[in-house]
């Protein structure tokens, strides 16, 4: 440890280098040069990139582990050795941001820190996303789509790796944004990986847009935070949290007119021109609370993840439950203080993520895509997240992730691994999905059906697994906690959520528990329990297209209803052979489920919390979270945990007892009475509550009507009028100059004549008397004539009326004398050769001097009489 | 003797008729013929300035490089002429509107 | 040369030119245009030679009545006389304006020459070395030695001009017989 601490020391830890730069190189090789070095080479160089990187964070977690254990005098440590709470490294100064109204600067700069928090993550990132690449090298590795690529892939997995690995090591919110944004691009890469069909393009495109609007939320977080706080680094933005208290005045509409007849209206309506009086914080942190949930898939921007399984299945597990979708809990825990400065906010992450759980789950029941139903189970997932955080249990919602990470993955290689079984019969992409034509499969599949029963053990919080000491312990602090309004001084009264807030949040979330644990159950029993019900698809022939060319309209990413396909497939294809068994996967595959879903089972051993002293991750993260226990507090005469664990335990039990009544004993008889009795409500919950109708008819409506007012303007205003018109302008003009044109060459000879004509009247009937006038020294001044053929001159320089000459000469110049402030007028004769004769008078000033005693240069005017 | 103003009166005389003669006569060749008639009207008066002033010989050079140049021109005239001739079988100049509008 | 002698030439050789001029506008047949051109040239070149111009009238003689009306009378041999119709013209009103416009304004022009008056202008008293060919010729090759020879190249742009007009698409017609020029 010390030669380590030696080659790496903590101020400039250029291990950080080895992890981010590995999965860098990985990504640029595979990209680059992957298509000429082969399958094999292509996955030697992502498994060792990731790998790599998940060995030096390792090390990386073994030194702050120590540094830690030196510094709490663990392990005999000297006195006077200095908490080395994070290990730093800076690359480079990217930029200053000025403050304060121009006058201070903040700097920002290119640098990384491993601090407890993003330790914990990185480990996440690089070893689930080892496992996962693992997993996929053997997924993908018969994929001859025109439009895959194996080395593609994997470029991208890398390059998600690497900006994810960028957000959680950044120091600064903008590097965070980097990453933020890097993964973001990512997930659209690979989620429309496979992008001959548009419904993979339209879902990558989704999930960038949803992103993007969250971004906004983001973007407007960092300029408040950098206005009012005044950095952008993490520590900066803890030492000025205090500033961030300040009431700010918000309009959400914004100013009132007051004049003019908008002002008459609205003077009708003033309640909607009404401004708020929030801090900073609040308006932060609700800012901050929108780029998560777009990140993270909360309400309202959770409806890109659902069509993100367009992805492969990997992606989905790499991407869409372990890590980026988690993003959005790092960030408020990163964060927490300053979110923590508003119980307003945290009431409200804490409610959107307890309605986003229940929500997701009521959709969850009615999936019949097994992706499908595991997306939906991460967005409910998520909501717990935030519930956990929201409540302040920033450590138990950070543990959730952990775990979650875990048997998330794990069902999602799982159904992986049952839809490359059903594959290899029924070729058709969401056949081989919906999971009323599986069934039966632990026979033919048992590695994959232990472990995704594991992990829906775990998930459904079956007791002593990691997901029963996650969720539970999120549900405890939900109910116990209590968030205090900071800074109650100056005699302001500030929000707090009131007492009933807490059990109501915990009850709402142990109804979404229990149909977690439904769901989850009700896809084990239907997907491996029961007959093989996909027989009669792969006989009745299962060449139906996928992947070629255009996609039809049932593909797209709105229905998952696979029985109309069926009928789709019965006409026109060749019948088949009968399927051969589905066969279990390759050990690439196998080896990751196995790994996590012993993590899933035995995870919770890292944090006991509720029931054993042991250390654990919450210890672990104590020193980050420590001061947050100013704020939140558990209420007086709440109840222990073991007994608000009851009802979590009683949640899974009717869950799963449920879902094992339903689908196994009763056969799914009384699902189907449910939707024959009430079809109204179950065609609502299949259509996911026709939330993306709701969209597409309101907010895309607006946008796309927005874009058909740009093309009448861009057809009729700018082509018809800008354009055709001056074009029509400039022919006109070109027709009217045509007729000079004739093309008979006298007429052009007549036309020269007359231009020489109206040119020779100058020269003929009118002369130009034009003069200038110049200084030649104090008080003199020369008066000089413009020449011209034939031109004689006489001048008047004495007085106006008595010429100097009386014939007209050749003298072009004449000399006046004129003293300071007085003017003279110096008359000007021209004659030319014809004898026609034109005067003009010249006026000669000298200002009288100037303080300054510069001269001005004299003003001379002219006039043709 | 003989004032110089009536050589210039000639001058402006034979000019004047050449101009008037290209304006209004449509025979291509007639038209090149009254250009002749105004360079020589120019030549004139060149040489009856000259003649004011016989300290050199600048106007009588400046007529000879202008006969030369007007001799040259009416060679290749006439041999545009002679195509419009093959090409319309007529010299008359306002039928030879090809490069209309 | 006596004042009254040398009046009568001038007069003479003055309305052989202005006839020659009014002739070649107005005559219809194309060949009395030329003669009348002719005659307007021969009336030129006395005037030089009034004007002690004795080198430039022999050049006049020989290049304008010896070769350029020679070529002249060649083309119109080579199309026929076209008497031209003095009707249906097109563009005849702005020809017409022009040649008023013309007019007016040379009668405008010519009213304020006379006006400006100053007088009748004499020639100097004649100089036996001038005009004539030596002091000339020598002025020509030294002061006008550049233009002379840029004329030389005027000529073969001129020549190759012509020939490339007058040939036309038909190759088997011979060169137009406007391509010769003999170099004063």
């Amino acid at each position: 440890m010390e030669l380590l601490s030696n080659i790496f020391p903590p101020q400039n830890f250029t291990l950080v280098a080895v992890i981010l730069g590995l999965p860098a190189l990985g990504a640029f090789v595979n990209g680059v040069f992957g298509k000429r070095l082969g399958k094999h080479a292509v996955r030697l160089m992502a498994l060792s990139a990731i790998g790599g990187s998940f060995l030096a964070s390792l090390i990386a977690f073994a030194m702050l582990v120590s540094f830690g254990r030196a510094a709490h005098g663990e392990h005999g440590a000297q006195a006077g050795v200095q908490v080395i709470e994070r290990l730093k490294f800076t690359a480079w100064h990217w930029f200053d941001v000025s403050t304060n109204g121009g006058f201070g600067s903040a700097p920002i700069e290119v640098a990384f820190t491993i601090d407890r928090l993003s330790s914990v993550m990185m480990l996440i990132i690089t070893g689930v996303g080892f496992l996962i690449h693992l997993y996929a090298t053997a997924y993908m590795w018969d994929d001859q789509r025109p439009d895959g690529g194996f080395h593609r892939f994997f470029a991208y997995l890398n390059l998600f790796c690497f900006a994810m690995l960028v957000l959680v090591m950044g120091s600064s919110l903008p590097l965070l944004f980097v990453g933020w944004e890097g993964v973001g691009l990512c997930s659209y890469l690979l989620i429309g990986f496979w992008y001959s069909d548009d419904a993979n393009a339209a879902a990558g495109k989704k999930a960038f847009i949803a992103n993007r609007i969250g971004d906004f939320g983001l973007l407007v977080a960092m300029g408040l935070l950098v206005s009012y706080g005044g950095a952008l680094d993490w520590e900066g933005i803890g030492s000025g949290a205090g500033s961030l208290l300040q009431r700010v005045q918000v309009w959400p509409i914004g100013h009132a007119p007051t004049t003019g007849v908008a002002g008459w209206v609205v003077s009708h309506v003033p309640f909607l021109f009404q401004s708020f009086n929030p801090t900073v914080a609040t308006v932060v942190g609700l800012c901050l609370f929108l780029g998560c949930a777009g990140k993270s898939a909360q309400i309202p921007l959770y409806v890109w993840l659902p069509d993100a399984m367009a992805g492969p299945t990997p992606v989905s597990a790499l991407i869409h439950a372990a890590t980026m979708v988690t993003a959005g809990v790092y960030l408020v825990c990163r964060l927490w203080f300053v979110f923590l400065l508003s119980p307003v906010v945290m009431a409200t992450v804490a409610t959107i993520g307890v309605l986003t759980a229940f929500f997701a789950a009521t959709i969850g029941l009615a999936q019949t895509d097994i992706k499908k139903v595991l997306a939906y189970s991460t967005v409910s997932q998520l909501g717990f997240m935030f519930l956990g955080v929201g409540v302040g249990a920033f450590s138990a919602g950070f543990f959730h992730v952990f775990t979650h990470a875990f048997f998330k993955a794990c069902l999602f290689l799982g159904a992986g691994s049952v839809i490359h079984a059903m594959h290899a019969g029924i070729h058709d992409t969401t056949a081989s999905q919906d999971m009323r034509n599986m069934g039966g499969l632990r026979k033919w599949l048992p590695t994959t059906y232990l472990t995704f029963f594991a992990s829906c053990l775990a998930i459904g919080g079956f007791p002593l697994t990691s997901g029963f000491f996650s969720k539970d312990e999120i549900l405890y602090r939900t109910y116990v906690t209590h968030i205090s309004a900071a800074s109650a001084e100056k005699g302001l009264t500030r929000w707090e959520a009131p007492t009933w807030f807490g059990p109501m949040l915990y009850w709402v979330g142990i109804l979404a528990a229990t149909m977690t644990a439904f769901y989850m159950f009700r896809a084990l029993f239907l997907t491996f329990w029961g007959d093989f019900r996909g027989w009669e698809l792969a006989k009745s022939g299962a060449k139906t297209k996928h992947g070629d060319g255009k996609t039809d309209k049932h593909e797209a990413a709105k229905h998952d209803a696979a029985h109309d396909h069926a009928k789709h497939d019965a006409h026109g294809h060749e019948p088949h052979g009968p399927m051969a068994a589905p066969h279990e996967s390759p050990w690439a595959m196998t080896v990751p489920l196995f790994v996590l879903a012993a993590f899933a089972l035995v995870g919770g051993v890292f944090n006991p919390g509720l029931f054993s002293k042991e250390p654990g991750m919450e210890h672990w993260l104590l020193p980050f979270f420590q001061a947050s226990e100013e704020y939140v507090k558990v209420k007086d005469g709440a109840p222990s945990a073991m007994m608000l664990a009851l009802p979590g335990v009683m949640a899974f039990v009717v869950g799963a007892g449920g879902a094992f009544f339903v689908y196994v004993m009763s056969k799914g008889e009384p699902a189907r009475v449910f939707t024959e009795k009430i079809p109204g409500l179950y065609r609502l919950v299949l259509d996911k509550w026709r939330v993306d109708e709701f969209y597409e008819n309101t907010i895309i409506g607006m946008v796309e009507s927005l874009a058909e007012t740009a093309v009448v303007i861009d057809k009729w205003l700018i082509d018809g009028i800008i354009a055709r018109l001056t074009a029509l302008v400039v022919a006109a003009f070109g027709t009217v100059l045509r007729a000079f044109q004739t093309g008979v060459v006298h007429v052009y000879a007549a036309a020269m004549v007359v231009g020489i004509a109206v040119f020779g009247w100058f020269f003929v009937w009118q002369p130009q008397a034009g003069a200038t006038v110049r200084e030649q020294s104090s008080g003199k001044y020369v008066v000089e004539a413009s020449p011209g053929l034939g031109y004689k001159f006489r001048w008047h320089s004495k007085t106006p009326d008595q010429p100097d000459s009386e014939a007209f000469t050749g003298r072009r110049t004449v000399e006046v004398d004129v003293s300071p402030g007085e003017t003279k007028l110096v008359k000007l004769d021209v004659k030319n050769a014809f004898d026609r004769t034109t005067t003009s008078t010249v006026v000669v000033t000298r200002p009288s001097p100037s303080p300054a005693g510069s001269a001005q240069p004299p003003v001379m005017k002219g006039s043709i009489r | 003797m003989i004032p110089v103003e009536y050589y210039l009166v000639v001058a402006g005389v034979m000019f004047g008729v050449g101009a008037i003669g290209f304006l209004l006569r449509r025979n291509l060749l007639v038209q090149l013929m009254c250009i002749e008639l105004m360079l020589n009207s120019v030549n004139l008066t060149l040489v009856a300035f000259n003649r004011m002033r016989p300290d050199d010989h600048n106007g009588q050079m400046f007529a000879f490089f202008v006969i030369a140049v007007a001799a040259a021109e009416a060679a290749v005239g006439l041999a545009i002429g002679l195509a419009i001739y093959r090409l319309s079988r007529s010299v008359r100049s306002d039928e030879a509107d090809l490069l209309k509008n | 040369m006596n004042g009254l002698g040398s009046l009568l030439f001038f007069g003479i050789s003055a309305l052989a030119a202005l006839i020659g001029a009014l002739f070649v506008v107005l005559a219809t047949n194309p060949i009395r245009s030329a003669m009348a051109l002719l005659l307007a040239i021969g009336g030129v070149t006395a005037l030089f030679i009034g004007l002690d111009a004795h080198f430039l009238a022999a050049i006049e003689l020989i290049v304008y009545a010896g070769a350029v009306v020679i070529l002249f009378v060649f083309v119109i041999m080579l199309i026929g006389p076209d008497s031209t119709p003095p009707h249906d013209s097109k563009a005849m009103f702005s020809r017409t304006l022009a040649a008023v416009v013309f007019g007016m304004f040379a009668l405008v022009t010519g009213f304020f020459m006379l006006r400006a008056g100053g007088g009748l202008h004499w020639f100097p008293p004649y100089r036996h070395d001038y005009g004539t060919i030596d002091t000339f010729g020598r002025e020509l090759f030294t002061r006008g030695l550049v233009p002379f020879e840029l004329t030389t190249a005027l000529f073969v742009v001129a020549v190759v001009g012509a020939l490339a007009v007058a040939r036309g698409r038909h190759r088997s017609d011979a060169p137009s017989e406007g391509a010769k020029e003999q170099a004063p």
